[in-house]
């Protein structure tokens, strides 16, 4: 099943930031939740995507907006060269329209820089642990992803079909509504851990979906230019 | 619309004139028989005694009686000349006094000259060279009752005329016809219809085809591309120069050059003829464009070599030839229009066919193969026939001109209907693609501030979260930076589904009570309302919610909070109640907890709703929120 990779496991931590100060204090603040792991720093997309084809790669703490590029393509660099690490978007936006495309690159959460530090620690601490954050937003995303997912008729042979099961599903549009995850393990009678391996699934199959269906957008343009 | 109207009539106008000409010949036919039966009173001459021929005719002796009509090329073949018939008639007895009496003489070629009883009578024209060419009138001579006797009165004729072989067409063979002598009532009306089918009528054709001709060279000019209408006008043109010795018996020269000049005009049409028949089915050919010219300069040259004795046989020789160049020429044509303009093959196969069998019968009848034929018709009816399929062709050549107008016309306006049509879309979608394009200025801008925003005072205010000493000044840093986030939001969000919103303020709500151990209790029955939020209103609704929150957790010492939302009447309203110690009233206007309060007054006033605050101690706080949606 889902290997819930904790603290220990993570060795090498790789930082993508272009602000020295707040890269400064992301460090400290890895080394403080994780004091055993190696950072590597990047300020560039161009750095980044180096380190991630020269080194392994367990922790990413990637922002988005870069001078060179966008964190999202280190973000799928990483999900295709180091599957089992876990990607974190590290940025000041909070808005679905930035972070939702690195979730389908492979992101598995997101921290908002100006929280707190002691916040951004839980937080980070958590996502290690394999308990992502999910918004109201992003779920209404997945969602309305998922559901232009099910119209058959567009889908080939050769894709692999990606649904969501009844209880993530049931997750999802309870997140939607606004009710927290703990609320909703309550709710659903299901323990924390349980809670976060649905939203890992959702996570995962949103990347794999997202995958699939830009392979198929791929596909197409090459056909139309055939 | 003009052209739909020429097109009609001049479908009319040809069907009228076929009908006219119908008309007129059955008309002619019967009054012809009404004719004969009314010729009781009128003398026949079958016979005459010729008295003299060539130059000295009165000086031989009398000849025998020959019979009339008398055509030269049986009775004196190859002679030129003079010849004087003589014959003697007595008054006819029943004719009454009261009319005078007249000779009619229905044909005589070229010339004649009547005495009567030794006094000169009637003179023709010219009886020497150049000889007036009266071969198609017929004569009507007044015999003067003064003149006449009784019995025995004594007619001399004086014809001149030239032999066959002489003549380009036997019609202008010498030769007399029978004479008729009788009462002017009986014959007047016979030799006015001869005349009229004779002359006036293809006068009459030659003036009309001449219009025709004029007006087609016009639109041939103007078209350069129907060259065949001026092939076919230039033809109708040469047919009413040919006929013009109708108009002028008389010419200035030797009838030989008339008789040269007909046979080059004739050359000369159905060099035109070709052309038009070849260019109108799209067949034109230098080859024979140049042969036709060669032909054109051979037809004079060969009639010269010919001499003069052999014009008539020279002459044949070319009329087969040209009847063979027509047929093939029609031929080429019809089988281009039945593949190409079907709707053109019957008429023109109908004209056409009509047209060659009446030029061959005309070319047999120049050398008497059907002697039949002349007793079956009262009088020549080729001459008469023959402009009526040029007349034809003219008219259906005026309406296919006049109907291609009308396409044109039509395809005109629908060109001009589709341009407007054209403009109009244009217009439309120019406008449109200005307003999107304006749209996505703004959008453009929009973001580009919004990122702008973020990048610059946003990395600055994290550097004040993360580097500050004073918590304090990180916390207001940090506020600082979500309203900037809102502020963004506001600026380029786009319009809210409320129960999304409710979602999103539930969540963080709950969130941060729960992290500060605040029990709540959250009730929003409204959860799938599809009201829309403006994305202003949820960035200042969301403000004062979180104001209110942050109180709750930093002032009030609540442990429970409710809230409940609905949706009544246009309005949405939302009541945030705590179970804490209230706010403090030295505390009220104060510092930034009153700054808060304020602000969230103004916030709800901004979107024309209101922000009442209630609080006592005790009994903690409400805020009761109210929107207009």
């Amino acid at each position: 099943m889902v290997r819930r990779s904790g603290g220990p496991g993570v060795k090498n931590v790789l930082l993508l930031e272009d602000l020295p100060e707040t890269r400064a204090w992301l460090k400290a603040l890895v080394l403080q939740v994780f004091p055993d792991s190696h950072i590597f720093e990047a300020a560039r997309v161009h750095g980044a995507l180096e380190l991630v084809a020269s080194m392994k790669v367990d922790l990413a703490l990637i922002d988005l907006g870069l001078p060179d590029g966008s964190g999202v393509d280190v973000v799928a660099a990483i999900r295709e060269a180091h599957p089992q690490a876990q990607s974190v978007v590290v940025t000041i936006h909070d808005d679905d329209d930035h972070l939702f495309p690195a979730l389908q690159a492979g992101a598995f959460g997101y921290l908002l820089k100006e929280q707190a530090p002691e916040l951004i620690a839980e937080q980070l601490k958590r996502m290690a642990q394999g308990e992502p954050p999910l918004s109201p937003s992003i779920a209404r995303r997945v969602i309305s992803h998922f559901a232009s997912q099910t119209q058959p008729q567009e889908r080939p042979q050769n894709m692999p079909h990606v649904a969501l099961t009844d209880r993530e599903n049931e997750v999802l549009l309870r997140v939607a509504k606004g009710f927290t995850l703990p609320e909703i393990g309550v709710q659903l009678c299901l323990s924390r851990h349980t809670i976060a391996d649905y939203v890992k699934q959702i996570y995962r199959k949103l990347n794999v979906s997202s995958r699939a269906e830009a392979a198929l957008e791929a596909q197409r343009l090459g056909l139309f230019r055939r | 619309m003009r052209a739909r109207l020429l097109n009609v009539v001049l479908a009319h106008g040809a069907r009228a004139l076929c009908l006219a000409a119908i008309a007129a010949l059955i008309l002619t036919a019967a009054l012809a028989a009404v004719g004969e039966r009314a010729s009781a009173s009128v003398l026949t001459i079958d016979s005459a005694q010729v008295v003299g021929e060539g130059a000295d005719a009165h000086d031989r002796a009398a000849e025998p009686t020959l019979s009339l009509p008398d055509d030269w090329a049986m009775t004196r073949p190859r002679f030129d000349g003079l010849v004087q018939y003589r014959v003697r008639f007595d008054r006819p007895p029943d004719a009454g006094t009261d009319d005078l009496l007249v000779l009619y003489v229905e044909r005589v070629c070229s010339n004649l000259e009547v005495d009567l009883n030794q006094q000169r009578l009637f003179s023709g024209g010219r009886m020497s060279e150049p000889v007036a060419i009266n071969c198609r009138h017929p004569q009507l001579i007044t015999l003067p009752a003064g003149l006449l006797q009784p019995q025995g009165n004594v007619l001399d004729i004086r014809v001149t005329g030239h032999a066959l072989q002489h003549v380009a067409s036997r019609e202008f063979a010498a030769g007399l016809s029978a004479l008729r002598i009788g009462p002017r009532s009986a014959l007047a009306g016979e030799h006015a219809m001869r005349m009229f089918w004779n002359v006036t009528w293809l006068q009459l054709t030659a003036v009309m085809l001449a219009v025709a001709g004029v007006l087609m060279l016009v639109v041939a000019g103007y078209n350069p591309r129907e060259v065949y209408f001026g092939y076919f006008g230039a033809m109708c043109i040469v047919w009413a120069l040919l006929s013009l010795r109708l108009w002028l018996p008389q010419m200035p020269w030797v009838h030989a050059v008339t008789e040269y000049a007909f046979c080059i005009g004739l050359a000369t049409m159905v060099a035109l003829g070709v052309q038009f028949l070849l260019s109108y089915a799209g067949l034109r050919s230098r080859a024979i464009e140049t042969a036709l010219i060669v032909q054109w300069l051979l037809v004079p040259l060969t009639l010269i070599l010919g001499g003069e004795g052999r014009l008539f046989a020279v002459a044949t020789i070319w009329y087969v030839l040209f009847c063979a160049e027509l047929i093939v020429a029609a031929g080429l044509y019809l089988g281009f229009t039945q593949r190409e303009r079907n709707q053109d093959y019957w008429p023109m196969a109908g004209v056409l066919g009509a047209s060659a069998l009446l030029v061959l019968i005309e070319l047999g009848s120049q050398h008497d193969l059907y002697p039949w034929l002349s007793r079956v018709l009262p009088w020549p009816m080729l001459p008469i026939l023959l402009p009526l399929p040029f007349l034809i062709v003219a008219v259906r050549l005026f309406v296919l001109f006049a109907r291609a107008l009308r396409t044109a016309e039509s395809g005109r306006s629908a060109l001009a209907r589709r341009v407007r049509e054209l403009t109009t879309e244009f217009e439309g979608n120019f406008s449109q693609l200005a307003e999107l394009r304006v749209e996505q200025v703004t959008e453009k801008e929009r973001k580009r501030i919004a990122a702008d925003l973020h990048d610059d005072l946003g990395a600055k205010l994290l550097t004040i979260v993360h580097t500050s000493e004073s918590e304090r000044i990180s916390t207001l840093a940090r506020e600082a930076l979500e309203d900037m986030r809102l502020s963004v939001k506001g600026l380029i969000g786009k319009p809210m589904r409320l129960a999304d919103a409710l979602a999103d303020w539930r969540a963080e709500t709950v969130a941060r009570l729960s992290q500060s151990n605040v029990e709540v209790d959250w009730l929003s029955p409204i959860e799938e309302t599809e009201h829309l939020l403006p994305s202003r209103g949820f960035v200042q609704t969301t403000r004062i919610v979180r104001e209110s929150v942050s109180n709750i957790i930093k002032h009030s010492g609540a442990t429970r909070c409710s809230v409940r939302c609905r949706v009544s009447d246009g309005y949405f309203a939302m009541t945030i109640q705590d179970n804490g110690h209230g706010i403090p009233m030295e505390l009220d206007g104060k510092l930034d907890r009153g700054l808060g309060m304020s602000n969230m007054k103004r916030r709800a006033k901004q979107m024309r709703g209101q922000c009442l605050v209630q609080s006592g101690p005790g009994y903690g706080t409400v805020i009761a929120l109210t929107v207009p949606l």
